[in-house]
């Protein structure tokens, strides 16, 4: 079959982040170096072969982006400073958003202005709406119970409906991941038992990310760690508690203690992350895409209001508490709403999976090269192009 | 005419690009002056309406390097309709802007270049009268072949050598790329050559201290240390060496094994004499108050312990310059072990460990742990009854080629280490031997042939950088990817050869200074032009040869070596030589473009 080129390619890469990409004189340093590269998945080096020579087709059916965390090891040792770390990164960054369907998140990482106007507009749209609903049949001075003008329970009925809403664009988005990267390789065929085995591994890699944490620094594992479980445990008390979070305004700590342990989780992680962001602590966070910025900003922002809406509910500032919720309402829903499916955040879909696919992928590729062995074709081996 | 000047800036320090473009502005005829970037690439369309617009019919790109911007250029003035062979380039790299008034060199390029005429015609300095002598600096092999070029030539020669012998890194090497010659059989008979030319004036153990005076009748200060062995009448006998109580690591083996403080540097030296190393000397050190033993031993009484440093002066007309490089310090690359894990070596060390006239008789052999009785420590020591590696790597590009360390290529690594991977094929029989390399530069005479046959002899050539060197249980091991394999391997290993890459001497900046010859960024001595005059330098009557002008192979050295004599004989015969073109202000230069231009 023959190979489409794009001569672009590159060029349209940096618009993702990547800067010296055609810097690369391939020495290998970088695959050498890093700890997850291990056969067959031998990277960055042959992304960015991949890259120079324009090869579209085969850039997105890679998983190798998807197995970098960026410890940045490749790039601190590179002999021609091309920054394969940031290559991989950008990689990851066009990857979404040609699984993407809806070409928004192509729209979003080329144009950052877009992304802020979208979350604005979202935001105001929410605003609007939740105030008209919420003045329409409550009172502004009630936080909870009859007359609330946020009731939880109403809250609570929009929450599933917009997970489901956005459950389904990013099953659409993970099942094109697939199809790029397994289904549509007409080189391999994945064993069916593959499959079974390979499903069992998805909860464990999202839940420990255990990769990660081979990158040598266990630092950045941990942060990432924690700002995932506080979000896992936020997520499931908005989604099945809302009702006994909201509930006040005594504390009830068998509830509320999770909720705040994942509040401290969450703002601290962001604000850790944003400090190693501006401080360039290290080599992963020393370039930073716009994206990055309204992700962290937008959790920050989100976190922040979410707690200060708790704390005057409290106290009884109930009026000051419903603005306040109302604030963050207008923070999450653009932030969930643009970041699941379109934007950063849909890594926590795209990582176990590529996972995933990359087991699949092996063994694939055993497969293949027992079979060219049993059918007795001399030096069977998977074949390898870079 | 109507031109437009295109300025690239390349952050060199020294060049005021805001003076050079002001100037440019006010050139005659010159309508447009912008800068310009490499990066976004320049636009041929957008630049062909741009040359449309302002009506250029010439173009002058003004760089370091501008040949990078020409294609783009050329196909906008095909484009605009424009003679796409009016693009001019204004190299300021190229064309020795490397001196002192950058600035101004760079506006007189621009000015040349505004008026197509070639830099190198209208910079022509004027006539000096020249002495006859010639003062040739560092005597390896390249300053070795520039002497007795034009000592042949019947012409006086003072030979100046830092080290107590002539012969540079030559005579450290044990075989030749690629012919697999015996080093020490070319080297040494010139080496005796140049120590019996009744031309040559040899001063070893010598340094130049000041250089004064002007192209044609220059005064240098050479300062002769106090070898405080009497050369005359030394006859090499080496009882001193044998009461000698002082061992330190030899120079000469790289530190791989030890000589005595008063030392012959090998064998084969010129001159064939002992000399005291005063740093080491107890005697010295002590202010004479202990040993001594030596001059008490020495049965030809020719050690003088007390001997003074000296200095004398000399008239010459033309400075060679010869100096030559060093390695770079591998132990800067954490990732390669040098210095922590015992059986990692560079190549200057490898080169004395395999030679015959090393310290195990060319032998290769991994180091033992010895206990060392004298300093009462626990020591890695390479001795000929060691045990011979199992298997070795050789690590190409080490410090070469990366931004890290040198940006350059170092140009000699990859034969050097091909011919190791043959010597290590011929003297160890079955093990394997790995040459991790990046690109195979084999780029000289019959080098392909040699890379090519070197494979052939089983040598695993592994294409892709080594990444690491690790120890794990007592076994070190080399972790690389095989690009060709598309795998990441990682080989045991019992040896580990770093070709390690080649930097300026020590020195060689000072000696610039001195002599006001113009370093380029990396610290080399930089020619007076890239392609049409590479043995002289800014400084007239001072020429360099070998590798202190850019890294290079023992053929190239000796062939630049020779051309210089050329030019040092050229301006003998003709009693003149030309003044230096640093000496040469802005406007002088503006003035011969203008008559170049008329004729």
């Amino acid at each position: 079959m023959a190979i489409r080129v794009n001569p672009k390619l590159i060029d349209e890469i940096e618009r993702y982040g990547a800067e010296d990409v055609s810097n690369c004189y391939h020495c290998g340093n970088c695959s050498a170096v890093c700890p997850h590269s291990k056969d067959p998945f031998v990277f960055p080096r042959r992304s960015m072969r991949m890259l120079q020579m324009g090869l579209e087709s085969k850039l997105l059916s890679s998983l190798e982006p998807w197995l970098c965390y960026y410890c940045g090891q490749c790039s601190e040792q590179c002999p021609r400073e091309a920054e394969p770390g940031e290559t991989m990164m950008s990689l990851r960054r066009w990857l979404t958003s040609r699984y993407d369907f809806t070409g928004i998140s192509r729209l979003f990482y080329r144009s950052w202005k877009a992304e802020v106007v979208a979350v604005i507009v979202l935001a105001i749209l929410t605003g609007l709406g939740f105030a008209f609903y919420g003045l329409s049949q409550g009172d502004i001075r009630v936080y909870d119970g009859p007359g609330a003008f946020l009731p939880s329970a109403r809250v609570h009925l929009f929450d599933w409906g917009m997970a489901a809403v956005l459950t389904l664009l990013l099953a659409v988005n993970s099942v094109r991941m697939w199809w790029f990267t397994v289904g549509s390789r007409k080189d391999i065929a994945v064993p069916l038992l593959s499959y079974l085995k390979g499903v069992v591994t998805l909860p464990f890699h999202f839940f420990t990310q255990k990769r990660y944490a081979q990158c040598g620094e266990k630092g950045p594992w941990l942060l990432h760690l924690a700002l995932m479980l506080s979000y896992v445990v936020m997520f499931t008390l908005i989604m099945f508690f809302l009702h006994e979070v909201q509930a006040g305004p005594q504390i009830n700590w068998s509830v509320h203690a999770f909720g705040y342990a994942a509040s401290a989780g969450l703002i601290g992680a962001t604000i850790l992350m944003l400090r190693g962001r501006v401080k360039k602590t290290r080599p992963g966070t020393k370039h930073s895409h716009e994206t990055d910025w309204i992700f962290l900003v937008l959790l920050l922002y989100v976190g922040t209001t979410g707690v200060v809406q708790h704390v005057l509910h409290r106290t009884g500032f109930e009026l000051a508490a419903n603005v306040a919720y109302l604030a963050h309402m207008m923070g999450v829903v653009p932030m969930l709403v643009l970041e699941v499916p379109f934007g950063k955040w849909s890594h926590l879909a795209y990582r176990p999976l590529a996972m995933f696919f990359s087991e699949l992928v092996a063994d694939g590729l055993r497969a293949r090269a027992g079979a060219a062995q049993q059918a007795g074709v001399p030096g069977a081996q998977p074949a390898r192009v870079f | 005419m109507r031109i437009g000047v295109f300025l690239r800036q390349s952050g060199r320090e020294g060049i005021n690009y805001e003076a050079v473009a002001n100037y440019a502005r006010n050139l005659p005829e010159v309508e447009l002056v912008r800068e310009v970037n490499e990066r976004p690439r320049p636009d041929p369309l957008a630049l062909a309406e741009e040359i449309r617009g302002a009506g250029l019919d010439r173009i002058v790109l003004a760089a370091d390097c501008p040949g990078r911007l020409k294609p783009a250029f050329t196909r906008a003035m095909a484009l605009a309709g424009r003679d796409p062979t009016e693009v001019r380039l204004a190299s300021f790299r190229e064309h020795g802007g490397g001196g002192a008034n950058l600035t101004e060199r760079a506006q007189a390029i621009v000015a040349c270049a505004t008026r197509g005429v070639p830099f190198s015609l209208a910079a022509e300095s004027r006539l000096m009268p020249v002495n006859r002598a010639t003062l040739v600096i560092g005597g390896g092999v390249g300053g070795i072949q520039a002497a007795l070029e034009i000592a042949d030539a019947g012409q006086k020669v003072y030979l100046v050598e830092r080290s107590g012998t002539i012969g540079g890194h030559m005579a450290m090497f044990d075989k030749t790329f690629p012919t697999l010659d015996c080093a020490a059989c070319i080297l040494t008979p010139k080496m005796v050559a140049v120590g019996q030319h009744e031309c040559i004036e040899l001063m070893t153990y010598s340094e130049v201290q000041q250089i004064t005076g002007e192209p044609g009748a220059y005064r240098a200060t050479i300062l002769k240390k106090a070898r405080r062995v009497d050369p005359k009448a030394c006859v090499s006998c080496g009882v001193c060496a044998e009461v000698c109580p002082t061992r330190v690591p030899s120079e000469f083996d790289c530190g791989i094994a030890e000589r005595k403080a008063v030392y012959m540097p090998f064998p084969q030296a010129v001159p064939n004499v002992y000399l005291i190393d005063e740093t080491q000397c107890t005697y010295v050190q002590s202010g004479g108050k202990r040993c001594g033993a030596c001059a008490k031993k020495c049965p030809k009484g020719c050690i003088n312990l007390d001997q003074r440093d000296e200095t004398i002066e000399v008239e010459v007309g033309n400075i060679v310059l010869a100096v030559g490089y060093d390695m770079l310090d591998a132990s800067k690359i954490a990732a390669f072990g040098y210095g922590k894990l015992p059986n990692v070596l560079t190549s200057l060390e490898f080169e004395r460990l395999t030679n015959a006239s090393g310290p195990t008789g060319g032998r290769i052999v991994t180091k033992t742990r010895q206990f060392n009785k004298r300093r009462k420590v626990e020591e890695w020591v390479l001795s000929a009854d060691g045990e011979p590696p199992r298997s070795v790597a050789i690590i190409h590009c080490v410090g070469s080629r990366d931004a890290r360390y040198n940006s350059y290529c170092s140009r000699v690594c990859c034969m050097y280490s091909l011919k190791f991977a043959h010597l290590v094929k011929e003297k160890l029989e079955g093990a394997p031997c790995y040459e991790f390399y990046i690109d195979m530069r084999a780029f000289g005479k019959g080098y392909e042939e040699f890379a090519e046959r070197i494979k052939a002899e089983g040598t695993f050539v592994v294409r892709g950088r080594t990444a690491a060197v690790i120890e794990r249980d007592g076994q070190m091991y080399v972790k690389g990817e095989d690009m060709v394999h598309d795998s990441v391997v990682e080989f045991p290993v019992d040896m580990v050869i770093l070709a390690v890459g080649l930097v300026p001497a020590a020195g060689t900046r000072r000696l610039a200074e001195m002599l006001r010859v113009p370093v380029d960024r990396d610290g080399w001595l930089q020619e007076l032009d890239y392609n049409g005059d590479p043995t002289e330098t800014e400084r007239g009557g001072v020429f360099v040869a070998g590798a202190c002008h850019a890294p290079k192979d023992i053929p190239d050295t000796v062939a630049q070596a020779s051309a210089v004599a050329a030019g040092v004989l050229k301006s003998i015969s003709r009693g003149k030589t030309l003044g230096s073109r640093a000496d040469l202000d802005l406007s002088t230069i503006e003035a011969r473009a203008r008559t170049l231009r008329l004729a």
